[in-house]
C-alpha cells in the first residue's frame, strides 16, 4: 500500500510528477496501461503535488496519517512474578554478556518488593554458594 | 533548520492565563528535529500545563497534536483540526508557524511556545550552533565555506579583529573565530591566495534592512 494516494480524479495527466521538487513520484507507461510510481524515501512530503494537481486527485491525508508499520518480531521477557514486558531475550543476553551475569527476570516493583523466599527461588542459581550459606 | 528553545515554563502559563480549552500544536519539521517543538515535546507541555498546582486555578482542558507543517498556509487550513470549543492555541512552532496560525484562524489567539533561535545546524547529538542569517547575498563562495556573516560576532567580511585569540573569540564562552576558521580551511583548500583579496561591499539591501523579504516561484502556481 502507497502512502501517496489518488483518487478517481486522478487522469494521468503527470502534473504532480512533473512538479514533484523531491523526484519521488515517476511514472511507466507500461503496454496500455500508465503506472503513478511513488518513492516514500524520497519523498519531502512538501505538499506540491497536492498544491498543483489540476483534479483535486491527490489525498494528502494518507502522507499526513500513515498506519505503523512492522519493523522487527523479538522474544519478550516478562517479570516472572506479574508477567510486565521487561526486555526483549537477545537485549537481556547482550546486557548478561556486558555485566558478567544473568538478569533477574523482575519487574522494578517486585524485585524489590516481593517476598524474600521467592526472590531466593527465582535467583538462587545466580547467587554463589557462600552467599546461601550464610 | 530553524532552531527553537521552549519558553520557561512560568512565562506559558502566563501567556495561556484564562483559558479554557487550549490546543497544544506541535510542528513536525524543523522544531521536531532539534528536540524542541515536536510531538515528544507537545505532549511533555501537555502534561506539564495540566498540573493543577501551576496557575493557581483549574488547569485547562487539554488538547495536543502535532502537524506537519505549520508554515504553510493552505495545508494547515485544510488539514490541522482545530476542536470546536479551543478557545486558545499554543503553538510549539518557529514564528513563521506561529504567524502561518494566526492568518487562518483569525478568530483564535495563538501563542508561541518557543522562542525561534536561529539558522543552524547540528554539530554533535544535541548541539545546534548558529550558521546562517539568511542575509540574502551569500558570500559562502569566497570565504571557504564559513559564513563570518553569521559566526564572527562582528560579522566582519574582512577579518579576523584583534579579538581572535587561540582560534576563539573575544566575546567568550567556546565561540570560534570565524575567520581562524576561515584561514584554517583556505589552507586546506590550498586556496590561502583567496585570503588576500578584499571583499566587496556587501549588498545589504538583500538582508533586513530591506525590509522583510519574499519569494515567488510563479512556474510553481497551480494549473486552472
Amino acid at each position: 500500500m502507497s502512502y501517496f494516494r489518488v483518487n478517481e480524479q486522478c487522469n494521468g495527466c503527470l502534473a504532480c510528477v512533473q512538479n514533484c521538487p523531491a523526484s519521488a513520484l515517476d511514472y511507466v507507461d507500461d503496454g496500455n496501461k500508465r503506472k503513478l510510481l511513488h518513492n516514500i524515501t524520497l519523498c519531502a512530503r512538501c505538499g506540491n503535488c497536492w498544491r498543483i494537481c489540476p483534479q483535486k486527485a491527490v489525498q494528502f491525508q494518507s502522507l499526513l496519517k500513515g498506519p505503523w508499520e512492522e519493523v522487527a518480531t523479538m522474544e519478550l521477557v516478562r517479570c516472572v512474578i506479574c508477567g510486565e514486558p521487561l526486555y526483549t531475550v537477545n537485549f537481556s543476553a547482550d546486557l548478561a554478556a556486558k555485566i558478567d551475569r544473568s538478569l533477574e527476570p523482575l519487574c522494578p516493583s517486585h524485585r524489590q518488593a516481593h517476598p524474600f523466599a521467592i526472590w531466593k527461588k527465582i535467583s538462587s542459581h545466580l547467587i554463589p554458594e557462600k552467599e546461601t550459606q550464610r | 533548520m530553524i532552531v527553537g528553545k521552549l519558553k520557561p515554563l512560568n512565562e506559558i502559563a502566563a501567556s495561556i492565563a484564562g483559558y479554557k480549552n487550549i490546543l497544544i500544536a506541535g510542528c513536525g519539521s524543523c522544531v521536531t528535529v532539534c528536540l524542541s517543538g515536536g510531538d515528544r515535546e507537545t505532549m511533555a507541555l501537555a502534561r506539564e500545563l495540566s498540573n493543577p498546582g501551576l496557575r493557581g486555578d483549574a488547569p485547562p482542558s487539554i488538547r495536543a497534536a502535532t502537524f506537519l507543517r505549520q508554515c504553510e498556509r493552505d495545508l494547515v487550513k485544510d488539514y490541522l483540526q482545530v476542536p470546536a470549543e479551543t478557545d486558545a492555541i499554543l503553538s510549539l512552532a518557529c514564528g513563521a508557524g506561529v504567524q502561518t496560525l494566526s492568518s487562518v484562524f483569525e478568530k483564535l489567539p495563538i501563542i508561541p511556545a518557543l522562542n525561534t533561535s536561529f539558522l543552524g545546524a547540528l554539530d554533535e547529538p544535541g548541539v545546534w550552533r548558529e550558521k546562517c542569517l539568511g542575509c540574502g547575498d551569500c558570500v559562502l563562495a569566497s570565504t571557504a565555506g564559513i559564513c563570518p556573516i553569521a559566526r564572527c560576532a562582528k560579522r566582519l567580511l574582512n577579518g579576523p579583529c584583534g579579538g581572535s585569540s587561540k582560534g576563539k573569540c573575544e566575546i567568550g564562552g567556546d565561540v570560534d573565530c570565524a575567520w581562524q576558521l576561515i584561514v584554517d580551511r583556505l589552507k586546506v583548500l590550498d586556496r590561502l591566495k583567496d585570503y588576500e583579496k578584499l571583499q566587496a561591499v556587501k549588498d545589504w539591501s538583500q538582508d533586513r534592512g530591506g525590509g522583510p523579504r519574499s519569494s515567488h516561484r510563479v512556474a510553481n502556481a497551480p494549473f486552472e
